[in-house]
């Protein structure tokens, strides 16, 4: 049987729809993550562990593991994991994205280098350092802009920014978050070297839309187009909701697609999974920011298949066969919302949770918060509490199922001591 | 018992995995794993499945048969072969597991008592690491019912803990054993060891 090895990092939503879809295939499962399982020396094929703040490292456990445990497919199923998937693919001699594409999509102001190079609409945009004179540099911004972190995801320390004043404010506080970012994990030179600077680009007005596709050979194929309906204007960029399939016209969703494969193709991605963020402007598409791994959290959930194959049995499956043709999407109205963290604090209680599931439409409630765990919200958190999923015979049901489910949740938080 | 009369609806799990529910029992009250065609040996309704070409893993239980497939057959193919040879085993009045596989299998008494010794051994002093634990909750036939406690309950990594540590160890020590099932309350778990925070 092939082996399949699974990058899991320990924090990651992931795990359970990843081992759900290798667990009805006839594959082997190799599960590596950054901190050693507890049983992991009861079953060394299966568990691995890896340094995953080193990808040079990372590889050549990897390699040594393959060497008694061969692998036919490696799979990062997260943002962290994604340079690491491909140093070991490298060394493993695996189809896969080169390591300086998953570099570059991890880079945000590399990213906006290759869009602009590539001939890509990009919003105007600067690299600053943390030690750069900010309250000068202030005065030549352009505003409203956004400032963000080179290489946080989930709109992690993403702060908007309208004058002069709140571009410092926002500066000032990304800054406390990436160095507690620093202090949190492990980092590469390279990542440390990132978080010496920070993004500014001019803000992009319009509605936002996520894309999920997989890559062959160079070639994107859309698996998902999602619609958000919620306004993303500001000051932090907290996800909501997302409806599929979108209420876009074809012909502005086949420029959505266009837009991203030429974006891809700029960064030189080739292989995999594609997540890619995007605004609709009225003058077109704007890529956001695209990344060589699938919808976070556990938002794949909202995804149907014929077949009933799941994103991640598609995902494997196309790992493991450079001819597999993914199967076309349900057209059945669906929609994801990933719920926001109420206020900052500790969570004491979560009430309503029965009502939220019995609102029609709604095919589950997932609360991923414990009760005793710290809440943080945007711009300095990164968990969301839970996730609501809908099914509906139409989009505006959906919708409405969400919002009345969400409605239906009470988060219990007691402020958290200084 | 004529074979027409016997309907059998496929319900596909995923591209590799079949589930043909029958309109009466097959094997009834109880389930048997036959993880590959040397399994099946002596067990007529596996060895009906094993012959069709494709088939690499048959589970039995109740009414329902979970078949997998490889991928270099397609389901409407091997679908009706599957089909006929269900038919043809129920026509022929054979057991679906023979009695030397399942008298194989240990008392749920014996699996009790083996499984708590793979916990007390092996699992539990190594979770205990990470303020977890494991306990086992009963035995139903050749099903056991395990709950997770302490760091491992909400835990973000559980999944894989049970999987490929518990379940493994298991499997390796007591085979016969059937499904292993986690009826562990995570929602309520108090203190993860590992608790999901990436977006």
């Amino acid at each position: 049987m092939p082996r399949v090895l699974l990058l899991i990092p320990t924090s990651t939503y992931r795990t359970e729809a990843f081992l759900s879809a290798a667990g009805k295939m006839d594959v082997d499962v190799t599960v590596a993550s950054e901190h050693p399982n507890a049983l992991a020396r009861l079953n060394p094929a299966a568990l691995l562990t890896l340094s995953f703040a080193e990808p040079a490292r990372a590889a050549q456990q990897a390699v040594d593991f393959a060497s008694t445990y061969p692998v036919d497919a490696v799979i990062a199923v997260d943002d962290q994991v994604t340079c690491v998937g491909a140093a070991i693919c490298q060394a493993l001699a695996l189809r896969h994205n080169s390591l300086t594409a998953v570099q570059a999509a991890g880079d945000k102001y590399r990213t906006r280098q290759l869009f602009q190079a590539a001939g890509l609409v990009t919003p105007r945009f600067q690299k600053i350092a943390f030690d750069d004179e900010i309250p000068t540099l202030a005065r030549d911004v352009d505003y409203p802009c956004v400032v963000k972190p080179l290489g946080l995801s989930g709109s992690k320390g993403v702060i908007r920014a309208n004058n002069e004043m709140e571009f410092a404010a926002s500066v000032q506080r990304l800054r406390q978050i990436v160095e507690l970012e620093n202090l949190s994990s492990p980092k590469d030179e390279n990542c440390r070297a990132m978080n010496r600077s920070f993004l500014v680009e001019e803000f992009v007005s319009g509605p936002e839309i996520a894309l999920e596709a997989i890559l062959r050979r160079g070639e994107l194929r859309v698996l998902a187009l999602f619609d958000k309906p919620d306004a993303m204007d500001g000051p932090f960029f907290e996800e909501t909701i997302y409806l599929t399939p979108s209420r876009l016209p074809g012909p502005v969703q086949e420029q959505v697609a266009g837009c991203t494969q030429a974006a891809v193709k700029a960064i030189g991605l080739t292989e995999g999974a594609i997540h890619a963020e995007l605004r609709l402007p009225a003058t077109g598409p704007v890529m956001i920011e695209v990344n060589p791994r699938s919808i976070g959290g556990r938002c794949s959930r909202s995804l149907h298949f014929e077949d009933q194959e799941t994103l991640e049995e598609i995902i494997i499956r196309q790992s493991l066969d450079d001819d597999y043709e993914s199967p076309v999407a349900d057209v059945q109205p669906s929609g994801v919302m990933m719920i926001p963290v109420p206020s900052a604090g500790v969570l004491r209680e979560i009430r309503g949770v029965a009502r939220a599931e019995a609102v029609t439409g709604i095919d589950a409630v997932h609360i991923s918060a414990h009760v005793g765990q710290k809440l943080v919200p945007l711009p300095e958190g990164s968990a969301y509490p839970g996730f609501l999923f809908a099914r509906a015979a139409t989009l505006d049901a959906v919708e409405a199922a969400l919002r009345a489910s969400h409605a239906e949740l009470k988060f219990v938080i007691e402020p958290a001591a200084e | 018992m004529s074979q027409a009369e016997v309907s059998i609806t496929g319900e596909p799990v995923s591209a590799a995995v079949c589930r043909f529910t029958v309109d009466r029992p097959v094997y009834p009250e109880k389930s048997f794993a036959f993880m590959s065609k040397e399994a099946a040996a002596g067990s007529p309704l596996a060895e009906r499945l094993f012959a069709v070409d494709g088939v690499s893993r048959v589970v039995v239980s109740h009414d329902q048969i979970t078949v997998n497939k490889t991928a270099q057959v397609e389901w409407p193919v091997i679908g009706k072969l599957i089909g006929a040879a269900i038919r043809e085993h129920l026509a022929s009045g054979d057991a679906a597991v023979s009695d030397e596989a399942w008298g194989n299998v240990p008392s749920s008494d014996e699996i009790k008592e083996q499984v708590q010794q793979v916990l007390d051994s092996e699992v539990n002093p190594s979770i205990a690491d990470h303020g977890g634990v494991v306990r086992l909750i009963n035995v139903e036939e050749n099903t056991v019912f395990i709950q997770m406690g302490g760091g491992c309950q909400g835990c973000g990594q559980a999944d894989v803990t049970l999987k490929f540590g518990i379940e493994n160890s298991i499997r390796a020590a007591i085979p016969g054993v059937g499904a292993i099932l986690d009826v562990t309350d995570h929602a309520a778990g108090r203190n993860p060891y590992y608790t999901p925070s990436k977006k």
